[in-house]
């Protein structure tokens, strides 16, 4: 079998692999940048120098072609999805009606990975976007459902189904008050991250909950929006030095890694796309990022925060820069 | 407690440090590499798991893969790859992984396999 090695603009190489395994990475949009290329992983040349990976890149499909196959592949995970809502979780997990809880999570994790959002690549069709997160959420719900059943020692039955797609799941406490009222222009914003007005901060009420008094200093009425969205979490957070550690305390989450941690009454699925303004009002700046939730403690873990953490998908250099330049500034302040 | 060193191969070394705090509370030995050739260079005892990226700078996955094996036959290998395709799986279980993880990757799900490597 004829061997390749295939190297991207980070300077990253796969291989060797078979013509066949660079095709089918093409075709589905997995590999679009193709930089050097090489049949011995010793000499390499530019991808024009190997006719035969030229064609593959050549003959990609079109993106009409990309965006039709996937509005198809939409249409066939919301089938899927529509049989599985009100079977019995063990036939959709294919398992014994007295499987364990260990099988139920093995059996879920190979099923939900199917239609992890991260999956999708970036251009694709909203529908398939839409498609996947709705079985995402509904496999993780059911899940969550099965393991509350077991537990109780009572067997596991259908997750009640109140719609034809379950809605995002509500949610629990909201300390994170105001949540702003949709309006019709949030309902139809489109994908990307749109400005708008800063929400006037609110004040701390009644039902927030005490301050963390842990490692994690901030407070719960310093964010100021929280909002979920169809397919999205935004999050609009005001940065003051006293809550700047939020980008420095967690290990896994935090500036250098490229995230932050969120410490408080809520926490994100695992995977959750989250879009986040940074709203810096001391210096009359906003930073807008959109990252997923790569850290979640919901409680289960008394020595670690409550709350999640993020990863930055998309963030400026300009604006790391700053908000680095910001967490030095406000360490400096510290008493 | 479980038993076994465990070397973790990948080049984000955020995929790196998010392994090593899933699997730091089992009693492994955790050991870190950059890429293939960092992994090799290795000095000491072989390692019982290898976790491995596909795609990685210098020496890529593949080609570590199979010089892990020459190397390290009793090492386990799972390739780890955010790369979801069934014919580059198959073709790296050809080549000789134990089997694979794609990102990304729940706990629950790393731990459980790391298990199943180890006890096959």
């Amino acid at each position: 079998m004829a061997e390749y090695w295939i190297g991207d603009a980070d300077g990253r190489v796969l291989g060797p692999v078979s013509l066949d395994v660079v095709q089918d990475l093409v075709n589905t949009g997995r590999l679009t940048q193709i930089t050097r290329a090489s049949r011995d992983g010793q000499s390499w040349g530019p991808p024009n120098a190997y006719p035969e990976v030229m064609a593959l890149l050549l003959n990609a499909p079109p993106p009409e072609a990309l965006l039709q196959s996937e509005r198809q592949e939409a249409a066939r995970v919301r089938d899927q999805l529509r049989t599985m809502q009100g079977r019995p979780p063990h036939e959709i997990f294919r398992l014994d009606r007295n499987a364990s809880v260990d099988a139920y999570r093995n059996a879920f994790f190979k099923l939900v990975k199917r239609f992890y959002p991260d999956r999708v690549r970036a251009q694709a069709h909203p529908d398939l976007r839409k498609a996947y997160a709705d079985a995402f959420q509904f496999l993780s719900r059911l899940m969550v459902h099965i393991e509350r059943e077991l537990d109780a020692g009572v067997p596991v039955s259908p997750l009640p189904t109140i719609r034809a797609v379950p809605p995002p799941p509500p949610l629990e406490d909201e300390p994170l008050t105001p949540v702003p009222t949709p309006t019709p222009l949030l309902k139809t914003r489109p994908m990307s991250v749109v400005p708008r007005r800063p929400t006037p901060l609110p004040r701390p009420g009644p039902g927030v909950p005490p301050p963390h008094h842990g490692r994690y200093s901030y407070q719960p009425h310093e964010f100021v929006g929280f909002e979920r969205l169809d397919d999205r979490v935004e999050v609009t957070i005001r940065v003051t030095a006293r809550n700047s550690g939020m980008f420095t305390e967690h290990p896994l989450a935090n500036l250098k890694s490229g995230g932050f941690f969120l410490a408080c009454g809520k926490s994100l699925p695992l995977g959750t796309l989250v879009d986040v303004v940074f709203r810096f009002d001391s210096e009359r700046r906003e930073v807008r990022s959109r990252g997923r939730v790569i850290v979640e403690n919901t409680g289960g873990d008394p020595h670690k925060p409550h709350g999640f953490g993020v990863r930055f998908i998309t963030l400026v250099e300009q604006d790391r820069s700053f908000m680095q330049q910001f967490v030095e500034r406000a360490a400096l302040a510290q008493p | 407690m479980p038993d076994g060193s465990i070397l973790i191969v990948d080049d984000d070394a955020f995929v790196r440090t998010l392994l090593r705090d899933m699997l730091a509370n089992q009693g492994y030995v955790l050991v870190e590499a950059e890429n293939g050739r960092a992994a090799l260079d290795r000095q000491g005892p072989p390692p019982n798991l290898v976790l491995l990226d596909l795609l990685m700078p210098q020496m890529s996955g593949m080609e570590a893969l199979g010089q892990i094996r020459d190397r390290w036959p009793s090492a386990r290998v799972l390739v780890i790859t955010s790369m979801d395709s069934e014919r580059l799986l198959e073709e790296a279980m050809q080549a000789g992984a134990s089997g694979y993880i794609t990102k990304p990757f729940h706990p629950v799900e790393i731990a459980s396999a790391v298990e199943r490597a180890l006890a096959a």
